[in-house]
């Protein structure tokens, strides 16, 4: 039993992580996770768009706004902390008088306005600070999945310190990393919606240019299918759980797509998120694949530490939370 | 681009879905499901966690190790410990709001090792409390069999209450078949009950707790409508004797014990009452699970401190008034004599319930005061496999057990593998301690808690100095103070000096809280000095063949 034996097998650190959907305390923990970790580069893995957004009320000098069930009113000089407190849960805010919070009510693109602006406000936030905090030598990969609007590509595109390949093949260390926050269909009717042909095509597009011996690693959003990375509870048409002898019915809501494209270009890892409750480590073939799960609404951070070696036939993990 | 209309798919936490806007939350269309355990079902399982019947066996238990005891200030004292432990925890927490208790909070604020020195030690020994209780709940089967046939007037309940206790030589020891045969029932009912997911067993534990609240209520109406007297004749006729209240006082008064009151005395007995209260606090461990996690275990465990203050000093003093302090006393000293068998057969150690029971006319209160203890060691039990089962799941998840014990049943939710094996060993250990003499080996599981509580203070104690980065408050840029000192360090602090003193006592009166034998402590050595032991060679292990380091497994990160 050698001392740090495998140590010198290992050419690049990737640290993923996945839908966080807003919550400003994992993207602080995700920044963090460079050093903590000791990582090469940060994957986030899509659905970083939060869910949800509180109107605050202004009235005589005092702000109110409805906190974890409760109406917290503080003084206007309070209003930051009173944002990062309703942020804090993943939701964004914005000062809305009761006409405003009326319109948001009966229309739906004044409410779609509000929150795309909302999330791509917290996104070049979250750039600026991760100019701020990241090592030189880390390199920072954001890449969206079905939850986040397409406003948000522009933003992570153009931010100095973010990588966004997304649909695309990029070259990290020893290996290339091919991106895809596309999904199939999900009862929510999200973007980046794609029946199976469609997304295996675009999957097949971006994998299709990587030399035959390059050492790939797939970042799609969707798990494959049948792969115990995809077990969710089966929803009805009003998006309640089926109940099937008392217990919610589990089955695999994966992607057939991924699944095929995975068996056929046989990429060293690949990473996948979408499914919260889904962590699970997985092979399909040589292909080990991944999906740390989510846990964001707990301020918790699950993640993935993956090493690769130079060499194709050495390549580790092991999830995190913290 | 998607339907971003209000009142749509899911949102985490604050108002659900549908909020019209003047609820003060709109949601967007998203995916995802969100699973949160709130305050009741955090509650229930600080409540079960306890056993609220369970305190007639600590006032029992201190009425008998000392003489001249009252149990009112030591049940205020040892709350305030509790309460002191409640802060300090509330730090940890919220610093790390996962599960698995002392282990994961020891592993990240101190070391890997000590953390997994205490992580398979209340693994260890939470298994065999699974076990104990369900000994414990065998022992109190014939007791409720009796209560069942009074209740119902079958002489068939009552000759099975014989029959369940006759005992014969097994092994080492003089053994109850029937009894190990209704423990072991009872484990495997809780290990199929603890197959179901978190929620839903939160839910059967709160209802097993309202249940003993119930009996509690009865009991506490039964002592508030009779009188003295009633109770002194209420005797009389249960024994047979009309003087059996009196004969029992005259006997600890011709033994020469002394009755009465002294304050010395009752502080003697707060370890018991501490004991008495293990538990409360247990929510902490299920935190990764927790809603809102800080405030969830704080109102949880707030709500369940003051009910048992409520209900145990009110129900103690209700007895002090119905019963006479003066014959508890005597009665707790001479229950074990031959000349007490004489008087009466009124089981000295059934406390409340024994009096409830002598004192009832009518079937119900019967059959309640017969099935709480029961209820509530099987509420116990199946908080106590909720307990067991996160801690060996954190254990397994972080690679110190094998990873099979983290997984996680797809339908429940639950670490089913964890289940099985928590169950499996509790079962073993009911069956060794039927047929071997294992009292010496878990002479010390009273220190062994008070170890548990130590260590989870010190890690308070430790946390602001070790990572101050996981409870910065962010408008300040550093940690809490009062005075200049942080705040979780006051709390740690505070809790620490409690837990010195309940071992401290415990480590003064073995012959009360357990006696120091070769083998018992040797238990103790083995069980907390794995942990470390396992963690080196797993450790080596892993580098052998990973570049990774399982130790970044077990780095929290900042959330600042």
């Amino acid at each position: 039993m050698a001392f740090g034996q495998a140590k010198d097998r290992r050419a690049l650190r990737l640290f993923f992580a996945t839908d966080i959907h807003g919550s400003d305390r994992c993207f602080r923990k995700f920044l963090a996770a460079a050093s903590i970790y000791e990582a090469d580069a940060l994957v986030l893995g899509g659905d970083i768009a939060g869910k949800g957004l509180v109107p605050i009320r202004s009235h005589n000098g005092t702000l109110s706004a409805e906190v974890r069930g409760e109406v917290v009113s503080v003084p206007r000089a309070e209003e930051d902390r009173l944002r990062a407190e309703i942020n804090r849960l993943g939701f964004y805010s914005v000062i809305a008088g009761e006409d405003d919070a009326k319109r948001m009510a009966g229309d739906a693109a004044y409410l779609n306005e509000a929150f795309t602006n909302a999330i791509t406000d917290q996104i070049q936030g979250w750039c600026r600070l991760a100019e701020e905090r990241l090592p030189p030598n880390v390199r920072c990969i954001i890449t969206p999945g079905n939850d986040d609007p397409l406003a948000i590509d522009p933003v992570l595109k153009s931010a100095p310190r973010i990588e966004c390949p997304e649909r695309e093949l990029c070259e990290i260390g020893p290996v290339l990393l091919a991106s895809c926050g596309d999904v199939t269909p999900t009862p929510w009717n999200t973007e980046r919606e794609f029946p199976e042909a469609e997304l295996e095509k675009r999957l097949s597009a971006i994998l299709e240019p990587a030399p035959p011996r390059a050492k790939v690693v797939a970042n799609f959003h969707n798990p494959p299918y049948g792969s115990g990375l995809d077990y969710a509870a089966e929803l009805d048409e009003t998006l309640h759980p089926v109940i099937r002898g008392g217990r919610p019915s589990i089955i695999p809501v994966g992607s057939k797509a991924v699944r095929a494209v995975i068996k056929k270009y046989q990429p060293v890892v690949a990473l996948h998120g979408h499914i919260h409750e889904s962590k699970a480590a997985q092979r399909i073939g040589k292909t080990l694949c991944l999906n740390p799960g989510s846990e964001y609404s707990a301020d918790v951070l699950r993640g993935v530490i993956v090493d690769l070696g130079a060499a194709r036939d050495y390549n580790d993990f092991l999830f995190t939370s913290g | 681009m998607a339907d971003r209309t209000m009142n749509r798919g899911t949102g985490s936490g604050g108002s659900s879905s549908g909020a019209p806007a003047s609820q003060g939350l709109f949601t967007r269309q998203s995916s995802g499901l969100v699973r949160e355990l709130g305050i009741p079902a955090a509650t229930g399982i600080a409540l079960a966690s306890v056993a609220v019947v369970n305190t007639f066996i600590n006032f029992y238990s201190g009425l008998f190790n000392f003489t001249k005891v009252d149990m009112v200030l030591p049940l205020l004292l040892a709350a305030g410990i509790w309460l002191v432990a409640m802060f300090a925890y509330r730090y940890l927490l919220q610093a790390i709001p996962r599960a698995g208790g002392e282990y994961i909070y020891l592993s990240r604020i101190i070391h890997p090792a000590i953390g997994t020195m205490v992580g398979i030690a209340t693994a260890v020994g939470f298994t065999y409390t699974l076990s104990a209780n369900a000994n414990f709940a065998a022992a109190y089967v014939p007791f409720a069999l009796n209560s069942l046939g009074a209740a119902f007037n079958s002489s068939a309940l009552t000759s099975a209450a014989t029959s369940i206790a006759n005992t014969t030589s097994c092994g080492q020891v003089t053994c109850s078949p029937g009894l190990a045969i209704c423990a072991v029932a009872m484990l495997v009912i809780v290990g199929l009950g603890s197959i179901f997911s978190l929620r839903r067993i939160a839910q059967i534990i709160l209802a097993l707790v309202i249940f003993q609240v119930l009996a509690f209520l009865v009991l506490g109406f039964l002592f508030a409508t009779h009188s003295h007297q009633d109770f002194v004749n209420a005797l009389g006729s249960f024994s047979g004797h009309a003087t059996a209240y009196n004969d029992v006082i005259a006997l600890a008064n011709k033994n020469n014990i002394p009755l009465g009151v002294d304050l010395g005395a009752s502080l003697l007995v707060i370890p018991f009452m501490v004991l008495n209260y293990n538990g409360v606090l247990y929510s902490y461990y299920v935190g990764g699970e927790l809603k809102r996690p800080g405030s969830t275990y704080i109102w949880a465990s707030v709500i369940s401190l003051v009910l048992l203050i409520v209900v145990w000093v009110g129900v103690w003093l209700l007895m002090r008034n119905t019963i006479g302090l003066d014959f508890m006393q005597a009665q707790a000293q001479v229950g074990g004599t031959t000349d007490y068998g004489s008087i009466t057969s009124l089981q000295a150690n059934a406390g409340g319930l024994g009096y409830g029971l002598v004192l009832s006319g009518d079937p119900i209160t019967k059959i309640l005061i017969g099935l709480a203890v029961p209820a509530a060691e099987l509420a116990v039990d199946l908080a106590f496999v909720a307990v067991v089962t996160r801690v060996i799941f954190a254990l397994a998840f972080d690679r110190m057990l094998p990873i099979g014990l983290a997984k996680i049943s797809e339908r429940s939710q639950s670490p089913i593998n964890a289940v099985i094996l928590a169950v499996a060993v509790g079962i073993l250990f009911t069956i060794g301690g039927s047929i071997l003499n294992i009292a010496n080996i878990s002479a010390n599981l009273a220190l062994f808690f008070a170890l548990v509580l130590l260590a989870g203070s010190v890690a308070a104690l430790a946390l602001p100095f070790r990572r101050p980065d996981l409870i910065k408050n962010p408008a300040t840029n550093d940690v809490d103070r009062v005075g200049g000192i942080p705040t979780a360090a006051v709390w740690g602090a505070l809790s620490t000096l409690c837990a010195l003193f309940t071992v401290g006592v415990i480590i003064a009166k073995p012959s009360v809280f357990g006696a120091f034998s070769f083998v018992s402590v040797g238990s103790l050595v083995v069980i907390f000095f794995s942990g470390p032991i396992i963690y080196l060679i797993v450790r080596q292990r892993r580098l052998a063949s990973s570049s990774i380091d399982m130790n970044l497994a077990m780095r929290e990160l900042p959330p600042e």
